[in-house]
């Protein structure tokens, strides 16, 4: 690890100010920042230690909207009685994502900010080149190993999953991030790779995630996040499913449904084909895996990360089912 | 060296005490407080920290290494190239076997695998040598790697591993029924929660050597022989190893990198490897592909086994797995024949992992056996009873003892397996498929001989010395377990010291061997102490059992009386007192008497004295058959282990407690090779690219069922001194095929290659 | 200006000058902090580069091996301390980013008299462990997943355990240990 500058903010302001300086990073949890410095993948020349600002750790929930300080801990959210009740879906996700004791440590702004786990770009060393570290420099991931690979959202620069949960029901359910100056959609904060993978969020030098806002609705309420993975607990998902629910009083037809998919595409990845298919349609199980399967619309295996094609709508529709069966 | 105090094992009664006791570890205070300090954690002054760099082509030369940069960082103190290390002497092998090359260099300058050591930087801190070794610039002129097995020939065949009795191929081709498949385990990994690293100090021509280590004379002899000083120079500390697992028991390139750095710099060095340089700095289990061929009659009786077996090596080492352990022994059958070869690829040479050999052994044929079941419909437990091997069929010899037909009976009983249904896909809970599955395994009693010092002390006290080593088998445990017995004493009184090579000398910890060991020589080294104290009893003239018609003394919770119960009967001390003696010491070994002192240095520092299994009429081994449940998800093919019976054959268990712990463990590390591990190489660069925990997979918490273990063993007078056969390496031995075929029966899918990842059921 | 110094460091106001105050430019550069921490209640004072993680900062600065470093990336849960009695990894935690907070490791678990805390009471008459490698870790996760009410049922105490991992496969009689705990801390 490079050695760098240690600053601590103690406001927001002066966390903005300082984060564009040139070479700055901000570091909250720090489990992705510190993770990635030791990777020699993040070679910050100050870091800008946020942890310590008050107030930013807030978690404000009512049933028709969640707002979220940047600097509250996953395991708060996860365990916020309020989230459970209102937005279980924001909670599960939260308490499936790595371990007890990196939520107690990431922040909820940290977590968007969580860079992807493909094993070319953390090892600079053996692999240079990497569109998402280097542009221009190529990608090692295509033709290589690939069974962690996005199947959606991918492009010839750059195929590395977007790893987190907790993002996925935020796209779900139109959550927006706060940065002071602007609100932008969380769908929209997250960049696909396109031609230029360095590019994965739409924040500017300076700016500071504040908080996320989360609108309820009944679909938030009967909501769910599945999570499939080859380890039972601690680990990323190989394929995952933000949705939530809401049917007509006759208790079988659909009238809203938000899907999300998670550890099969390059950013959180809202199948809203899904969406359109099931809308005042009967919760049936034949047509529920049909209408599952136009998730993976436009996916591109590279190999080994093939399955995922199969996986993915089954996660979808286990969950949409699963929750069309509780109360 | 340390000491444990009984202080909070002294809570348990005194029955648990005794060998055979659920003693807790005594080790375990100091564990569980932080205060138990590992190798490489003792703190001296003047500490510098060594940083390797790795390769990063798989084959080729280094052409160039540019080290300004990293020279003139803050910090730095060295930084060490092929060009620039001292040079070493080559050492000899574990079986003693003198070098082939005079001179050793343990950073290369000809690279055979990716992440082979180039250089290595040495700084005042650890952040300053991370930093600097990032800064070492290296040229490569690259040449094409042998990634895997599957891009070499047939390799290199290996006539020592060849089997044969009957004629298999004939009688194979005569058979009514026949199964023939090829089953395929990947590289696996260690994976200690310790990393390897050490300290190493020079003062003067004398090392010490601070290193987590499985054989602390044998890793003394190689630092002795590269750096040509005398054994007795090098003193190796390992008072406690954070796991092992087989990967522990040699002195390897970095640590030759550390020592030359110390003696360098006349300073002490640390060099720990990083988390992903524990991945390619040692060897993990090698690759490995079977072909099992079973003929067999219309009732099952097996007419011929014909098995192939390839594993990967080293291109500048060699590592046979031995392949076709379990499947010339486990099944009777009148025609046998096994081969094996080798394929060199661009590793780091492979090496011991829980149970080498008999691990990937058993998943071929303990797989086969399932299919040969299903072929003819034929219970698979049922099946290994038809076919249950009543003396050893290669050595023809008899077993010393074998519980395993107790083992299939318990096991099945306490699994319910008779409520099975038998179909494929017949048993189902909602989504999840249930599948049962069965699979016996067994691991060769691996004898050797040891010493021991025992010491009786004024007050009362014992303490036990030798340079053994516990990576939590228990050693610290059994071994003050087996001195109290014999000497007579409380538990709480006798202290054990081990991991220091300047006690009682060892050999490898190593193939379930030491607890046989070690407890043979420390019951023959305090009964030698006792005996002692007993003639001097009598036959001390201030002694008041002087005089006394007897021709012993019984002692029992430290006192000493006559047998018969007459006379005086007074403490150790005071007898000790009495006889005006500071300490009774006895250094007892099981070595034969014909040893030269030469055969007996061969004995501790390499394993070229270890005993055959087969030696005399016998034939030992430990022996188990695990019974295991599986869920299956039928839409995502996830794969969760919900229940294990296992019923185990160890002989005499030392302490039920701990050997419950091992074999446990032995087991989960199964459930990681069927479901989770593989270490999966990039083919373009020869290179790993799961070297790290979080994308090599070891089980988590969350994966593991309760477990439930059913010791069948008796006591097995053949295998050790106080009747015990192999604990440690025997669990995990059965366990991947008892999963596969659980799999195959809740699914009907047949996975023959390891891990049963979800994308091979879905 | 009103930038202030706390414990030998800069905290960051918005500069009105455009200058810290600590550097003569807008960069400030690489210097060696001078920090205390509060570790099992005592003061410690060290000075460390800002890269030092808390783990190193215990092991090789202060002499506190108990928590173990297995992983040094956030993958195994050997490394697990207290930061305001909260579980964390002291391997991706900078030491100067715990300045002011409280930090417990094992070796601050028993009572001042050797008193063994419950968990590890718990841990030896379970043979929750062998090499003991993971141990400190585990302990200190098992103590934490108690506090918060994750220990409620075999299955939930699984899940909260999952981030420490033991490749001894010590897990069912961890599962036994945190059991017994949490009940014998509950009565």
């Amino acid at each position: 690890m490079k050695d760098f500058s240690y600053l601590r903010a103690d406001s927001v302001e002066a966390a903005r100010n300082a984060a564009a300086l040139p070479g700055a990073m901000l570091l909250a949890g720090g489990t992705t920042l510190v993770d990635l410095a030791k990777c020699g993948v993040a070679e910050p020349s100050t870091v800008i230690d946020i942890s310590h600002i008050e107030g930013l750790n807030a978690i404000d929930v009512t049933a028709d909207r969640a707002v979220i300080g940047a600097l509250a801990k996953m395991s708060q959210v996860a365990d916020h009685a309020a989230v459970k009740s209102h937005f279980p879906a924001v909670s599960e996700a939260l308490w499936q994502a790595a371990s007890a004791q990196l939520r107690n440590m990431a922040t909820i702004g940290g977590n968007l900010m969580q860079r992807t786990r493909c094993p070319y770009f953390r090892d600079p060393q053996n692999f240079p080149a990497c569109n998402k570290r280097s542009p221009g420099s190529g990608c090692s991931a295509i033709g290589g190993v690939t069974r962690g690979h996005a199947v959606l959202g991918t492009s010839e620069a750059c195929i590395a999953t977007y790893p987190g949960d907790l993002a996925i029901a935020l796209v779900a359910f139109d959550a927006e991030v706060d940065l002071g100056e602007r609100k932008l959609k969380v769908e929209d904060f997250f960049l696909a790779p396109g031609a230029t993978a360095e590019q994965e969020h739409d924040i500017r030098p300076g700016e500071v995630i504040t908080a996320i806002e989360i609108p309820g609705s009944a679909a938030t309420r009967r909501s769910t996040y599945l999570k499939i993975r080859d380890r039972q607990s601690y680990e990323f998902a190989a394929a995952s499913a933000a949705v939530g629910l809401e049917l007509e009083s006759d208790g079988r037809t659909i009238r809203d449904i938000r899907v999300a998919l998670g550890g099969v595409a390059t950013k959180p990845w809202r199948a809203r084909a899904v969406e359109e298919a099931l809308k005042g349609k009967s919760l049936e199980e034949d047509i529920v895996r049909k209408a599952s399967e136009l998730a993976m619309e436009g996916a591109v295996d590279h190999g080994a990360n093939h399955y995922k094609i199969a996986l993915a709508p089954r996660v979808v529709a286990r969950a949409v089912l699963e929750l069309g069966e509780t109360a | 060296m340390t000491v444990h105090d009984m202080k909070h094992a002294a809570s348990d009664s005194a029955r648990l005490e005794a060998v055979g006791g659920r003693l807790s570890r005594v080790d375990g205070p100091a564990k569980i407080t932080g205060a138990a300090k590992y190798a490489f954690e003792q703190q001296l002054e003047g500490l510098a920290h060594a940083v390797l760099v790795g390769a990063t082509i798989a084959a080729g030369k280094v052409t160039a290494i540019d080290t300004r940069a990293a020279e003139t960082a803050p910090g730095v103190l060295a930084v060490l190239t092929p060009g620039s290390i001292m040079e070493l002497k080559g050492a000899s092998d574990w079986f003693g076997r003198p070098p082939a090359e005079e001179t050793y260099c343990p950073l290369v300058r000809e690279v055979t695998f990716s992440g082979q050591h180039v250089a290595a930087v040495v700084a005042e801190t650890f952040e300053q040598a991370v930093a600097a070794a990032a800064l070492v610039k290296v040229w490569y002129d690259e040449t094409p790697a042998i990634v895997d097995l599957s891009d070499g020939s047939d390799g290199i065949p290996i006539d020592a591993m060849t089997k044969e009795w009957g004629d298999a191929q004939a009688a194979f081709a005569a058979a009514p029924v026949r199964v023939c498949a090829a089953y395929n385990t990947p590289r696996e990994f260690q994976a200690a929660m310790e990393p390897h690293g050490l300290i190493a100090r020079w003062e003067g021509d004398a090392l010490t050597i601070w290193e987590p280590s499985q054989w602390l004379d044998g890793m003394a002899r190689t630092y002795a022989e590269w750096f040509g000083v005398p054994f007795e120079n090098v003193r190796l500390v390992s008072p406690y190893i954070g796991g092992g697992f087989g990967s522990k028991a040699l002195a390897l390139a970095h640590s030759a990198v550390a020592a030359a750095a110390a003696k360098m710099l006349g300073r002490p060095v640390k060099l720990v490897l990083n988390r992903p340089q524990n991945f390619t700095s040692y060897g993990g289990r090698a690759a490995t592909r079977q072909t099992v061929a079973i003929g067999a009659d219309r009732e099952g009786r097996i007419q011929s086994i014909v098995h192939r077996g390839v594993n990967e090596t080293a291109v500048d080492g060699m590592w046979v797995e031995p392949l076709g352990s379990v499947t010339s022994i486990m099944y009777a059958t009148p025609n046998f024949s096994s081969k094996q070869n080798v394929v060199r690829v661009n590793t780091v040479v492979p090496g011991a992992k829980r149970a080498p050999g008999e691990n990937p052994s058993a998943f071929g044929i303990e797989c086969a056996i399932d299919e040969l079941a299903y072929e003819l419909g034929i219970d698979p437990l049922e099946m290994r009873l038809i076919n249950y091997a009543e003396q050893d069929p290669e050595a023809k010899k008899a077993w010393s003892t074998r519980q395993l037909r107790e083992a299939f009976a318990a096991g099945a009983e306490a699994f319910g397996w008779a409520k099975r249904s038998p179909a494929p896909r017949s048993m189902r809970d909602g989504h999840q498929l249930i599948g049962w599955g069965v699979a016996a395994g067994t691991y060769p009693v691996r004898r050797a001989y040891g010493e021991a010092m025992v010491k009786l002390l004024a007050d009362g006290s014992a303490e036990v010395e030798s340079s053994s080593i516990d990576m939590g088998q228990g050693t610290y445990t059994i071994l003050a377990q087996t001195a109290a017995e014999t000497l007579g004493v409380p538990v709480k009184q006798v202290s054990v010291k081990l991991g220091d090579s300047r006690l009682a000398r060892a050999g490898v910890t190593g193939g379930s061997r030491l607890a046989g060991v070690m407890t043979g020589a420390v019951y023959k080294a305090a009964g030698q102490a006792l005996d002692e104290l007993i003639g001097l009893a009598l036959s001390d003239p201030r002694s008041p059992f002087h005089g006394l018609q007897a021709n012993t003394l019984v002692v029992k919770d430290g006192r000493i009386a006559s047998p018969r119960g007459d006379g005086p009967e007074i403490s150790i001390p005071e007898l000790m007192g009495t006889l005006g003696r500071e300490k009774i010491e006895a250094k007892g070994d099981t070595v034969p008497a014909s040893f030269t002192p030469q055969q007996r240095y061969n004995n501790y520092t390499t394993i070229a004295t270890a005993i055959p299994h087969t030696e005399g009429d016998y034939s030992r081994h430990s022996w188990c058959a695990h019974f295991v449940e599986v869920r299956v998800d039928e839409d995502f093919g996830t794969v969760r282990v919900s229940r294990v019976v296992s019923a185990l054959d160890s002989g005499r268990l030392y302490n039920p407690k701990l050997a419950e712990s091992q074999w446990k463990g032995g087991i989960i590390m199964g459930i990681g090779q069927a479901l989770l591990e593989e270490g999966i190489v990039d083919r373009r660069h020869g290179r790993i690219v799961n070297g790290n925990l979080a994308d090599y997979m070891l089980p988590t918490n969350a994966d593991i069922p309760d477990i439930q273990t059913i010791s069948v063993g008796i006591p097995d007078p053949h295998s050790s001194a106080l009747g015990g056969k192999g604990v440690g390496e025997l669990g995990i031995v059965g366990v991947a095929p008892a999963i596969a075929n659980a799999v195959f029966h809740a699914t009907g899918k047949r996975v023959r290659d390891l891990p049963i990842t979800l994308e091979k059921l879905i | 200006m009103t930038s202030q110094t706390h414990t030998g460091q800069t905290i960051i106001d918005p500069p009105e000058d455009g200058h810290f105050r600590n550097g003569s430019t807008n960069q400030p550069s690489p210097t060696t902090l001078s920090l205390h921490l509060t570790i099992n209640g005592r003061d410690h004072a060290l000075e460390v580069e800002p890269r030092v993680t808390l783990l190193d900062a215990l092991r090789e600065r202060l002499a506190l091996t108990g928590t173990k470093k297995g992983c040094d990336q956030g993958q195994c849960g050997a490394c697990t301390v207290h930061v305001d009695g909260e579980r964390v990894l002291a391997c991706l935690t900078l030491a100067a980013q715990v300045e002011g907070r409280s930090i417990t490791t094992i070796e601050g678990l028993a009572d001042e008299d050797g008193t063994l805390n419950a968990v590890q009471a718990a841990f030896l008459e379970q043979d929750a462990f062998q090499c003991g490698y993971c141990t400190p870790g585990q302990i200190m996760s098992a103590v934490a997943c108690i506090r918060e009410g994750h220990a409620g049922s075999d299955e939930e105490i699984r899940e909260y355990m999952a981030g420490n991992l033991c490749r001894c496969g010590a897990y069912p009689h961890i599962v036994a240990a945190v059991r017994q705990a949490a009940k014998e801390l509950r009565s």
